[in-house]
């Protein structure tokens, strides 16, 4: 069953920030990329890197993997260069109330 | 592609009277007329220098910067051959500069240096049998030319920092995609360093027939050399590059650190043939990588003759479905050296197939290495791949290793996995050497009907080429 789960107001994930959310024994990575908000699962798909502390681009909306390199569109959650091929999980996000939500499963 | 012709009389003949060791054919050195030479180490301002002297985009300037803090950051790798320990990264010069701009006539090119390619007969090469020619001299590529009409079908052949300059949104769109800054520590430093190297794009459906050939020379002692290339072969297109490399036999060490990425789109087959023949005093430490899209076939011949340590795995992601990938390893390890070579091949997309041969040669207490990964992806179905490394060991104290890791994420696929280690049978020799052949001759045959497989695959002019070098690596190898 998906359920709802709360991150933080919209005001506290400015443009350029990002968040770590756990879930259950989900890592999940939030972004706010030039105002729109996504989430995609934390772990990359070629060595477990974190990608959280990696660095988002907001122009092209992908955070790239601090530990090789890999690029991921974050609306997506594909792989846009190596050495990851398997995209990320990505989560549904709901902003309702001034509160952004996630739809986890 | 052509195969070598059986050895005649003259061709013996014509081996024979190459019998000069590597120090008077490849190992000279010219003299220094540089328009600029780095002092030695890796600091900010050599980079930011490189960056400056290029008149490069903002972009490309901070591409370098934040490579050099993934350089910086990460450690020397500890796996591999312990002779890594030994690279001094303070003792290399990272930049030097040896004419202008690239010429398109040989006429042009600086004198000592255009003496020195016409010594290894580049100029020549180009006249007979290729589609192109790069030739880079330290640290830039000093000559570079491409026929008219490949030119007039929009086939892009060109030094890469002239690419950056004259392409800049192809070279921005690719760049760095296939083999980020911080993918490892020596793909960072040549991230943060890059100079020359190899721009080739094809267009969709075009077929250049004979070969593009670069070739990479280094000159000065202690040098770093960096080069970047990046190959592009729209759907349905074609190409084979070939590359060579020599350098001067010096006391203390050099450092090559190439960074090489492919890009096969649907239906497009590139292949890239390596003669690498560094002297033995080069650190070769090399990260190349491949994808191949839908129908897209990349085949990497990788022959490592020469340098201290070579440590390089080209590798392939079978990105669509139906994509194909081959590795032709040839590694001949003699007196003081180690052939870290290998292949790495994932099947990421169902249906896609690959095959790796490997083969090694140690003789004289050299050392060569096979390190290999197959990777089946979940999902990958229907996908096929075969394995076969294969050593020879020319004495008793030479050494051979094999590392091989598959890693099968599904179950309909059919891999398989062969690996034999071999001496030179005292059997083989009598039977050679009881029909008249004598023992140094019968040593070669063997050796050369052992890597017969692979230089079968090279362009003929290469393969008689190969022959040759084994042969001279061969020379009193019988004791």
């Amino acid at each position: 069953m998906p359920q709802i789960i709360e991150v933080c107001p919209v005001n506290d994930l400015p443009p350029g920030a990002m968040r770590l959310v756990e879930w259950e024994d989900l890592e999940i990575g939030v972004f706010n990329c030039a105002g729109n908000v996504y989430a995609i699962e934390d772990r990359c798909s070629h060595d477990d890197g974190p990608l959280v502390e990696g660095e988002l681009d907001q122009e092209t909306c992908t955070v790239e993997c601090p530990r090789h390199g890999s690029r991921f569109d974050l609306r997506t959650g594909k792989p846009v260069t190596l050495p990851a091929y398997v995209a990320v999980e990505t989560f549904p996000v709901i902003i309702e109330d001034l509160t952004i939500k996630l739809e986890v499963e | 592609m052509a195969i070598p012709e059986t050895r005649t009389m003259t061709e013996n003949e014509e081996i024979a009277g190459i019998n000069a060791n590597y120090e008077e054919r490849y190992g000279f050195h010219d003299a220094e007329h540089y328009l600029y030479k780095a002092p030695k180490g890796l600091t900010r301002q050599t980079v930011e220098m490189i960056s400056d002297f290029k008149s490069e985009p903002q972009w490309m300037r901070e591409f370098r910067l934040k490579a050099l803090d993934h350089f910086l950051a990460r450690k020397q790798p500890t796996w591999g051959s312990p002779m890594l320990a030994e690279v001094d990264y303070d003792n290399i010069r990272y930049f030097v500069r040896a004419s202008e701009t690239p010429s398109r006539s040989w006429d042009d090119v600086p004198e000592d240096v255009k003496r020195t390619f016409d010594r290894l007969g580049i100029p020549e090469a180009e006249r007979k049998f290729l589609s192109g020619v790069g030739a880079q001299y330290e640290s830039e590529v000093v000559y570079h030319q491409v026929h008219k009409d490949l030119e007039a079908q929009g086939v892009i052949f060109t030094d890469m920092d002239t690419a950056l300059r004259e392409h800049e949104d192809i070279v921005r769109e690719y760049f760095a995609t296939i083999i980020p800054s911080n993918d490892n520590k020596l793909a960072a430093l040549n991230s943060a360093v890059w100079s020359g190297g190899s721009f080739v794009y094809v267009p969709e459906g075009v077929h250049v027939e004979m070969p593009l050939q670069a070739y990479f020379r280094i000159n000065t002692e202690n040098m770093g050399q960096f080069e970047r290339t990046l190959i592009i072969a729209e759907p349905g297109s074609y190409v084979h590059y070939v590359e060579g490399c020599t350098a001067p036999t010096y006391s203390s060490d050099s450092l090559h650190s190439a960074v090489v990425e492919l890009i096969a789109k649907p239906g497009a087959r590139i292949r890239y043939t390596t003669v690498q023949n560094w002297s033995t005093n080069v650190f070769n430490l090399v990260t190349k990588r491949a994808v191949a899209h839908e129908d897209a076939t990349v085949e990497w011949v990788d022959c490592n003759l020469g340098s201290k340590l070579t440590m390089k795995y080209p590798s392939i992601y079978l990105l669509g479905e139906r994509a194909h990938g081959e590795v032709l390893s040839i590694a001949f390890a003699g007196a003081g050296q180690h052939q870290d070579a290998g292949a790495k091949i994932v099947h990421a997309a169902p249906n896609t197939t690959s095959n790796i041969f490997a083969k090694s040669i140690s003789k004289d207490g050299g050392r060569g290495s096979y390190r290999g990964l197959l990777e089946v992806a979940k999902g990958a179905h229907g996908s096929k791949s075969k394995v076969v490394c294969d050593a020879l060991l020319l004495d008793d104290h030479s050494r051979s290793d094999t590392y091989p890791t598959i890693r099968i994420g599904e179950d309909d696929v059919n891999v398989g996995h062969e690996a034999t280690v071999s001496r030179v049978g005292e059997d083989q020799l009598f039977y050679l050497m009881s029909h008249g052949i004598p023992e140094e001759e019968a040593s070669k045959l063997i050796v050369n009907g052992f890597i017969e497989p692979i230089t079968k695959e090279l362009p003929m002019e290469y393969a008689v080429e190969m022959n040759r070098l084994i042969e001279l690596q061969m020379e009193g190898s019988i004791g």
